[in-house]
């Protein structure tokens, strides 16, 4: 969700020249109106303020210059153009989160997640592999917290007492990993292309330059690979030891390997779809 | 090539995560101290068996058909979406 009080910023790949607005990562530029340069050319201030200073120099009303200013950076912060930088204290901030979702609780809707774009350096394999690891540090670590809170329940009924916290650290950890290398796999194979990673809300997906078919399947394969990879070798590894916890372990990211069938993009992208 | 490739993908897909989680019961069961064996008519998953001082595991056929199977499946749902949907580029992994 995004409040007033929140300001924007582009984020790195993206630029603004006096009348278009234009992405490196995507390869594209679009038109600005002039309403469109007038906020964007603001970033930095809070939306509130922008509203204000759109409505005296438009002569609009502030309510319709409020929900324009704020309809507009929802879609660019959609489409990854724009980073909201959010004002207040987090816990505010995940109070008013919940405010929102009680309130729409009885339509069946859920806030709309914000989605935040992140720069990757494809100047090589390794920094690839290396800026993606950083850029998705704070990611990995939300899914093993979040993973292993919501496996805790299940592993109760299947483990045995005493390990019921192991099993679900292992999965939940295991999974995190797993996200974490899978995007790491795809942007080692993205070597020289202007690339992001986006995080929106439990997406978490590279943004890069359109790429020849053959390298966009080996790029679509090595997200996937890289996690399977890994994940056979702790489940081959805990089974050569007779120990779960490491086959556990490897679980979650062995099961990467459905992304390679057309349930999942990387897999359609495989497949030539 | 885009059928192979279908098969080959959805093939290894079913195929790892079916000897991934048959590899995690096996080691389960052995931890547990118990014998275990999984088959479906004459094809055998995996196999458990205690001897005196140690378990043996076995992976058997089905695994293998199983990873066949997936690789079928992948290919008919790859043309189903073919025909459906046409190609998408959207750039995003």
């Amino acid at each position: 969700m995004i409040a007033t009080s929140d300001c924007v910023e582009l984020p790195s790949g993206v630029s603004l020249t006096s009348d278009r607005l234009a992405d490196t990562v995507r390869g594209c530029s679009w038109p600005l109106n002039d309403s469109g340069s007038f906020i964007l050319r603001r970033a930095g201030s809070p939306l509130d303020a922008v509203a204000r200073e759109l409505a005296e120099a438009h002569d609009l009303p502030p309510d319709v210059a409020r929900f324009d200013v704020l309809r507009f950076i929802w879609t660019l912060n959609s489409l990854a153009l724009v980073n909201i930088v959010p004002s207040g204290h987090r816990l505010r901030r995940l109070a008013d989160w919940l405010g929102l979702t009680l309130r729409l609780a009885p339509t069946g809707a859920l806030p709309t997640p914000i989605t935040r774009r992140r720069r990757l350096d494809t100047g090589s394999m390794v920094r690839g592999v290396v800026s993606t690891l950083r850029a998705s540090g704070f990611r990995v670590l939300a899914i093993a917290t979040a993973s292993t809170l919501v496996l805790l329940p299940p592993t109760m009924i299947v483990g045995g007492p005493g390990r019921v916290g192991a099993l679900a650290v292992g999965l939940g950890v295991g999974t995190a990993i797993g996200v974490g290398l899978h995007e790491a796999g795809h942007a080692a194979m993205l070597r020289g292309v202007p690339s992001a990673l986006v995080v929106r809300g439990r997406r978490t997906f590279l943004l890069h330059a359109p790429l020849a078919p053959a390298r966009r399947s080996l790029v679509a394969v090595s997200g996937p690979a890289a996690a399977v990879a890994a994940g056979m070798a702790l489940v081959l590894l805990g089974a050569a030891h007779a120990e779960p916890s490491v086959v556990v372990l490897g679980l979650p990211l062995a099961a990467h390997s459905l992304s390679l069938t057309v349930l999942g993009g990387d897999g359609r992208a495989a497949c030539g779809i | 090539m885009r059928d192979l490739r279908a098969f080959a993908f959805g093939a290894i897909a079913i195929g790892v995560l079916a000897y991934a989680g048959m590899a995690a019961l096996a080691v389960a069961t052995l931890a547990a101290g118990r014998s275990l064996a999984v088959g479906l008519g004459p094809l055998v998953f995996v196999a458990v068996e205690r001897e005196a001082s140690a378990g043996v595991m076995t992976f058997g056929s089905g695994l293998a058909a199983v990873a066949i199977v997936g690789g079928l499946a992948n290919v008919a749902s790859a043309r189903l979406i073919r025909r459906r949907a046409g190609r998408r580029s959207d750039g995003v992994e």
